[in-house]
């Protein structure tokens, strides 16, 4: 056996120091994994992709995706349908169930800013990576898999873990070639109102493939990230504004309702005005919610069992599926897609909402460079108008970040390394700043193991390069007759 | 009209496009040009687009020249002033650019072909 094929290769194809198209190929004893297929959300068309010509898909025998957000999975049909490739495809059950309904929007949505409840397909609008039939044709491949239980593939094993990221959302261990690898995808260590926190899995990695979203940051307690959103919420009601929050159509969606719905119960005096949800996917999905409860936490399986009725049936929560039926004369909150204002519907209100200082925007989510929610952020006096570029809209709207993104921060990725306890480390899904501390703080962290056998590598690649990685406790050699 | 054929290299092989023109042939540079412009890959600025012949263009070129890590029978075509004749079939890599923020699409739209240095 060649000395290569002793090294695992990790191929990075995208999520490499930034946030979107996540893509990575592992290459061990002859097996190719990849993991995840998505899109880059401030891109569209083929630039949105995974640097796909820079590997020979139609090697990959087993292609897992972690969950059904856009940046994970968005680009699965292309990869089915126009490339080589020619392996089988996993997702969870749920996963699968979302995702159908999320890309048949993405596909749909050729004209960005029109269509009011679908605004998902604005989060990365291009119609020509692949069609219905594309989707379609692709989607009764795709195989599903349940949490906890091992799919074997021509001796290549791999587990599905709660991710605790959104509904469907998984981690997954997987071994090959007799190494384990554990790929985090997007996840979560906090339990929020109906989702648990992702689990540590029972065995030992070789390798830990890790998102660093948020890298050294540490996050505000739940409650209180939970009191300033209804606070500001509250105050910019009680100023006669408006309250805009753009949102991925579904998965954090949902947690935001819960709050919020919760919040107007016990507010009578907020009570009479409106919280719009527009999005056509959400009514579309909830039966995958539903039928999915027993996935989450107690919390909302108790819900369930209390009031025998779908908990993310809202009672304050108006479902909006058409811009006309919205109405905008007074205070109230809309909750709308794309979650980054790139295009689409929250675009439009942002635009409209722009110029009045009683009005607020609340960025729940993570924010990719290069989109409007990015910029926003930092507060500049003026706004280009998506319609006409060479418009200029006057920014007085007040901007918030509270985020309820559901990715670790570093204490709690620190906490989850240590508990996994991996020889090595890739870091991913981050952008090159927040990754980079993470990276030092983690070799300093582990300083005191340089140069030890039990030394702790830390990688983070860049996109279109290749990793070569040693795992030295492989070459042990087996006592005969055992 | 005249065409030149061209795939994305992790397209399937029947996934042929075309770019058309007036001549005998274009240039690298007006290709990777052209190529950049009808997929809309005008964008990213740290992407790098890089052609490969199927086929031997131009016969001193191709001796013994593995160059791009593909596999063989592919050449890359690295000289912007290389003539691709019509009819040719050539490959597409879109690739992260080694070189920071440095891809080189911005050059082709905007810039000058690269002069060959003879020798080097
Ligand atoms: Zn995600
Ligand atoms: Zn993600």
């Amino acid at each position: 056996m060649s000395a290569d094929n002793e090294q695992l290769q990790f191929h990075c194809l995208g999520g490499g120091n930034e946030v979107g198209r996540s893509c990575h190929i592992l290459e061990y004893k002859d097996k190719v994994v990849m993991l995840d297929a998505g899109v880059h959300p401030a891109y569209s068309g083929l630039e949105s992709l995974p640097f796909y010509d820079d590997f020979d898909l139609s090697r990959v025998d087993i292609l897992l995706i972690s969950h059904f957000h856009l940046d994970h999975a968005a680009s699965l049909p292309y990869v089915m349908q126009h490339t080589n490739f020619k392996g089988r495809v996993f997702m969870t059950y749920p996963t699968k169930a979302i995702y159908k309904w999320l890309l048949n929007d993405f596909v749909r949505v050729t004209n960005l800013s029109e269509n009011v409840g679908d605004g998902s397909g604005g989060e990365n609008a291009n119609s020509f990576l692949y069609t219905d039939e594309d989707l379609r044709e692709s989607f009764d491949k795709i195989e599903t898999i349940d949490y906890h239980s091992t799919v074997e593939v021509d001796g290549v094993k791999f587990t599905a873990y709660h991710a605790g990221h959104v509904l469907g959302a998984a981690m997954f261990f997987i071994e090959m070639g007799g190494l384990k690898i554990l790929f985090t995808g997007d996840y979560s260590r906090e339990e929020d109102r109906h989702l648990s926190s992702a689990e540590v899995p029972h065995k030992r990695p070789d390798l830990l493939i890790t998102e660093s979203t948020f890298g050294t940051a540490t996050h505000i307690p739940r409650l209180e990230r939970e009191h300033k959103l209804t606070k500001m919420i509250h105050s910019t009601i009680q100023q006669g504004g408006r309250c805009l929050l753009p949102v991925f159509a579904l998965g954090r969606a949902q947690e935001i309702l819960l709050i919020l719905d919760e919040y107007w119960q016990e507010h009578k005096d907020l009570q009479k005005y409106p919280i719009y949800y527009a999005s056509g996917l959400a009514k579309k999905c909830m039966s995958v919610y539903e039928r999915y409860i027993y996935m989450m936490n107690d919390h909302i399986k108790a819900k369930m069992a209390e009031t025998n009725t779908n908990p993310f049936f809202f009672k304050f929560i108006k479902n909006l599926t058409s811009m006309d039926r919205m109405n905008d004369s007074g205070p109230c909150v809309l909750i709308a897609s794309p979650g980054m204002l790139q295009s689409g519907l929250s675009r439009r209100v942002l635009e409209k909402w722009s110029p009045d200082p009683r009005n607020s925007v609340i960025l729940t989510g993570y924010s990719v460079d290069g989109t409007m929610a990015k910029n926003i952020v930092r507060e500049p006096s003026e706004i280009p108008s998506l319609t006409n570029s060479e418009t200029m809209i006057p920014r007085r709207i007040s901007v918030e970040e509270i985020s309820f993104a559901a990715h670790v921060d570093f204490e709690q990725n620190a906490e989850f390394i240590d508990l996994v306890n991996p020889k090595t480390i890739v870091l991913v899904h981050g952008d090159s700043n927040p990754m980079g501390r993470l990276k030092s703080a983690l070799l300093s962290k582990y300083q005191k193991l340089r140069s030890t056998d039990k030394e702790i590598k830390i990688y983070n690649p860049k996109n279109s390069t290749v990793l070569s990685l040693e795992f030295k406790a492989q070459k042990v050699a087996k006592v005969v007759g055992q | 009209m005249a065409v030149i054929y061209y795939r994305f290299r992790s397209q399937k092989p029947d996934h042929i496009a075309t770019i058309k023109f007036d001549g005998t042939g274009l240039t690298v540079f007006e290709l990777k040009r052209d190529i950049i412009l009808a997929n809309n890959l005008l964008h990213s600025t740290d992407v790098d687009i890089v052609l490969y012949s199927t086929e031997d263009i131009q016969d001193t070129k191709s001796w013994g020249d593995q160059s791009g890590g593909s596999s063989s029978g592919e050449r890359e075509l690295d000289d912007d002033n290389e003539v691709v004749p019509r009819s040719t079939t050539v490959l597409v890599r879109r690739t992260m650019t080694p070189k920071k923020n440095k891809g080189n699409v911005q050059r082709y739209v905007a810039g000058k072909p690269r002069l060959q240095v003879s020798g080097a």
